[in-house]
């Protein structure tokens, strides 16, 4: 593959190809995020990446109870190394809880502004209100413990 | 290219808070995190994912960066660890036999990877430098399926005869263009 014969037009030409190719195949989107993420270069901290949602089951047909009857209207996961956090949305605010239970501060915030901010007790159950309206990430600082940030969440 | 000069300059203004320089960063490293994600078969969105864990991941890394010629390589060993560790959570079972447990780092895999990004961003280059008729004959050419050639013949005002030498031409200068220029030579030689 490296050992291009430049000289050969059929090698150039599938050089070309791949390369034209391969930039189609990338989305603006994806570079785009990527020059956001500096926005959170200040914040030191674990990622923990989304591994369930709830969002994800409602796309088989048939549920047997419709989302406005149902007390929480999505549930997420994420989990990090050492850590996961349960998330409900429901209209009043979006319930929590760490796992390892560990007190400490949570926060909702875009690359800009912190949208609501929350005491973890305890039993690391927490309550952030209002429930935000645009695509967040929470930042989670257990007392004693690392920072953890979560992926995007989008209502 | 291994060596290169602008990379040494954008780490040192990204690390000082630059953001323009960060973005340059991004630009020229995010084909290289997807072309891994890809290798993977990770959907998009996973891949989305992936390149947060890179970019946060860099961002702590870069005031250490000694080597900024390592960085392709660095960037490359990050992401393959962010792919494992997606494709671990996606299965949701532990594997049973550790053998089959895939998060060693594949250092082949990503030493391929960087070549490709790095003969890749070579041939974008030579590209950007030719033409406009040539960049849309040869994008036509190489597109998959590849254009009929009635089509090319009416979009470039061609007789379907001049193609295949207005290829053949459009291949050459792509490769007399500087940035291809010395590599062609040196398989010449």
């Amino acid at each position: 593959m490296t050992d291009t014969d430049w000289n050969d037009d059929g090698q150039l030409l599938e050089a070309l190809r791949d390369t034209l190719t391969a930039d189609q195949d990338m989305p603006r989107a994806f570079v785009d995020a990527g020059k956001a993420a500096f926005a959170w270069r200040t914040i030191d901290a674990e990622l923990a990446a989304l591994t369930y949602d709830s969002a994800w089951e409602s796309l088989e047909p048939a549920p047997v109870r419709s989302a406005a009857e149902s007390a929480t209207l999505r549930a997420l996961t994420f989990a990090s190394e050492g850590w996961r956090i349960e998330l409900e949305l429901t209209p009043d605010g979006l319930l929590g809880q760490l796992d390892p239970p560990a007190a400490g501060e949570i926060v909702a915030r875009t690359d800009a502004d912190v949208l609501a901010t929350a005491r973890i007790d305890e039993l690391g159950f927490f309550v952030l209100k209002p429930v935000p309206k645009v695509p967040y990430r929470l930042v989670c600082t257990p007392d004693d413990g690392p920072t953890i940030l979560t992926g995007w969440v989008t209502p | 290219m291994r060596d290169d000069p602008t990379v040494v300059s954008l780490v040192s203004r990204a690390v000082d808070g630059d953001k323009g320089a960060w973005d340059e960063l991004v630009e020229r490293y995010a084909p290289l995190i997807w072309g891994i994600g890809r290798r993977y078969r990770l959907a998009p969105t996973d891949i989305d994912d992936v390149g947060q864990g890179v970019w946060l991941r860099l961002i702590e890394h870069l005031p250490s960066l000694r080597e900024p010629a390592a960085l392709p390589g660095w960037i490359a060993t990050t992401a393959q660890r962010e792919c494992f560790r997606l494709l671990r959570a996606a299965s949701r079972v532990d594997p049973v036999d550790p053998a089959e447990q895939r998060d060693a780092v594949e250092p082949a895999v990503a030493e391929e990877e960087v070549l490709r990004f790095e003969r890749r961003a070579i041939v974008r280059t030579a590209f950007g430098q030719l033409s406009p008729r040539c960049q849309l004959l040869l994008a036509m050419i190489t597109k998959d399926p590849p254009a009929p050639y009635d089509e090319i013949s009416k979009r470039l005002a061609m007789p379907v005869g001049s193609i295949g030498p207005n290829r053949a031409r459009c291949l050459e200068r792509l490769r007399r263009t500087p940035a291809l220029a010395g590599l062609a030579d040196e398989r010449r030689r």
